[in-house]
């Protein structure tokens, strides 16, 4: 038993549920997280994203099909999937898209002052905004697997791959949870959407580059070993193979919880400003 | 309700706001007067808890702004200026959401909504999308807004900006309404609004108080310092000069000339009335003499006169 690990998964247990309490106390979280979620919905702005996100996944899914169909391969349906071109395409653009205009647009408009002057606590806004975001985020992954459930109804040959398939989406929701807060933090610094778009792929992109593409550059070999503990890419094998590995867990979460506090501060920043 | 007790904002590049103090009481309608740029907004963000004083202190209804800011909140309906609305969404459901924000649930945000769309003649167009809507919708819906929990306190930052002059008028008409059953404090830069509207007029210039009191009084004090036009048939040029010999004149301006007759403007000290003297002069002179007239300030001339004097001063 790693004790560390277990202290740190505590705290971090704690901080969440924590948060989820603060944000459910005094229901006006509650109602900005609806009145953030009518504003995704009600607007044809998400129905389009999810239509394209799962033109997206359907190729993906159909070129893993073929992959399979060719050859004996050892790599599941759900392994092909993921790791395919359009799944990391899809990857990069869903973030800024769903991010970019939650502060943004309030700071053009100027709602974001009569927001933050109603009597509610700027963490709930924060947290509203975020969980609402996530919500959407998950909801553009779930027709994909609609495609796995129809593949192995119809599939006439035994395909069970349950850990696969949970482990995919496990890791999916996760690094979510952490470029959402980036998204979250980009959006919070400026006014302009554009701004707040390209912000927030420059920096998961470069998060994403950390444990991949650093290995062809200069880099001493002695880092490489700690630079690879940043690789999404890796991150996403491991659990699509089916080992839900609690180290991720801690480093998603960690980090999403180090940058929405940024993200708070930001918003609290016109009141320390001079 | 207001307490506002040596409040200051200092930014790197200026002062925005410079050690002022007043109060207001409840129930009363109080116009925040000053030129662009005298820190009115600044001052009305630091009462709404939008941004904190660089010292000093402000409490509405007993609460802190800042240290016991959701209270105070809870407190204030505020319309900021510009009335921020989010245009995706209908008038109705924007008050739902706006009520339920302030702590109103279920049947109490309803009647909330109700009576708010009722007073701010919302009933026809509750429906509409709030992006169709002309300013001065918006502007009664940005008013909505502020009422929709029925807070004591009214705030409204520029309310009658960019409505043509039916619409203020009924905004104004609206105001008085509200005054029966709210304490407002009203921030403009357009003089005939407080004049009509506010018991007490506060005037801000350069980030401090420079006046508090009532309208009339406010012009009325100004008016001590009279200005008295005449009309004088003379072509001696010693007449400014025999004029100004007169005791109590500040000054003599000859305005303008048309035809024969001449036309003065003389500043005179205060309390002293010289109406009679000139009109002696004139006799012993025998300068025909067809109109003396005292000019009465107004609010307006309050208002340049103050903001001009200090800002020169400075």
């Amino acid at each position: 038993m790693n004790t560390p690990l277990v202290v740190i998964t505590v705290i971090l247990f704690a901080i969440i549920v924590l948060s989820i309490q603060k944000f459910l106390s005094g229901g006006t979280g509650i109602v900005i997280l609806k009145k953030e979620l009518k504003s995704i919905f009600y607007s044809p702005i998400a129905w389009i994203v999810m239509a394209l996100v799962m033109l997206l996944n359907g190729f993906s899914f159909t070129a893993a099909l073929e992959i399979l169909r060719k050859a004996d391969v050892d790599e599941t349906l759900i392994g092909y999937t993921f790791s395919s071109t359009s799944f990391w395409l899809t990857y990069f653009f869903i973030f800024p898209v769903i991010t970019m205009r939650l502060f943004s647009e309030e700071k053009k408009i100027g709602t974001i002052e009569t927001l933050l002057t109603a009597p509610v606590q700027t963490i709930h806004v924060l947290l509203a905004k975020y969980m609402a975001a996530l919500i959407f985020y998950f909801i553009i992954w779930l027709p994909s697997a609609v495609n796995f459930l129809l593949f192995r109804i119809s599939s006439t040959e035994n395909v069970n791959a349950v850990g696969s398939f949970l482990g995919a989406y496990t890791i999916i929701l996760l690094v979510g949870f952490f470029n959402i807060s980036i998204g979250c933090l980009a959006s919070a610094l400026t006014r302009n959407q554009l701004v707040a778009a390209m912000a927030c792929f420059t920096f998961c992109m470069l998060h994403f580059l950390i444990g991949f593409v650093l290995q062809d550059l200069p880099v001493p070999e002695s880092w490489q070993g700690s630079l690879f503990y940043f690789s999404t890419v890796k991150h996403v094998q491991i659990f699509i193979s089916g080992l839900i590995d609690s180290r991720q867990f801690i480093y998603y979460l960690s980090f999403t919880i180090l940058i929405l506090s940024f993200t708070y501060n930001v918003l609290e920043y016109r009141k320390w400003k001079t | 309700m207001i307490k506002v007790s040596k409040l200051s904002k200092q930014y790197v590049e200026r002062t925005a706001v410079n050690n002022i103090s007043f109060e207001v009481e409840p129930g009363e309608i109080v116009g925040f007067l000053g030129p662009n740029g005298a820190g009115k907004t600044t001052t009305i963000r630091m009462l709404t808890g939008y941004i904190p004083p660089t010292s000093g202190t402000a409490s509405i209804g007993g609460h802190d702004v800042f240290s016991e800011s959701i209270k105070a909140r809870k407190k204030i309906g505020y319309m900021p200026e510009n009335v921020p609305l989010y245009d995706d969404m209908r008038i109705r459901e924007y008050l739902r959401f706006r009520a339920e924000l302030k702590g109103l649930r279920g049947q109490e945000a309803r009647q909330g909504v109700d009576e708010a769309v009722e007073l701010c003649g919302l009933q026809q167009i509750r429906r509409q999308m709030i992006s169709s809507l002309s300013k001065g919708y918006r502007q009664r819906v940005g008013l909505a807004d502020a009422l929709v929990n029925n807070p004591e306190l009214l705030i409204l930052d520029e309310p009658t900006n960019g409505l043509d002059p039916n619409q203020i008028r009924r905004f104004r008409e609206l105001i008085k309404q509200l005054g029966i059953r709210h304490t407002i404090l009203i921030s403009t830069h357009i003089l005939s609004e407080v004049e009509m509207t506010c018991n007490r007029v506060i005037i801000l210039n350069e980030g401090k108080i420079i006046a508090n009191g009532k309208p009339n009084n406010l012009s009325s004090e100004l008016r001590s310092a009279h200005t008295i036009s005449i009309e004088l048939k003379t072509s001696e040029e010693t007449a400014k000069d025999l004029i100004s010999a007169i005791p109590g004149i500040k000054k003599v301006n000859k305005e303008h000339q048309s035809g024969e007759w001449t036309h003065f403007n003389i500043r005179t000290e205060s309390d002293t009335d010289v109406r009679e003297s000139i009109v002696h002069l004139a006799n012993t002179q025998e300068w025909p003499l067809r109109e003396i007239r005292t000019q009465h300030a107004t609010l307006e001339d309050a208002f340049v006169e103050i903001t001009q004097a200090n800002t020169s001063n400075s």
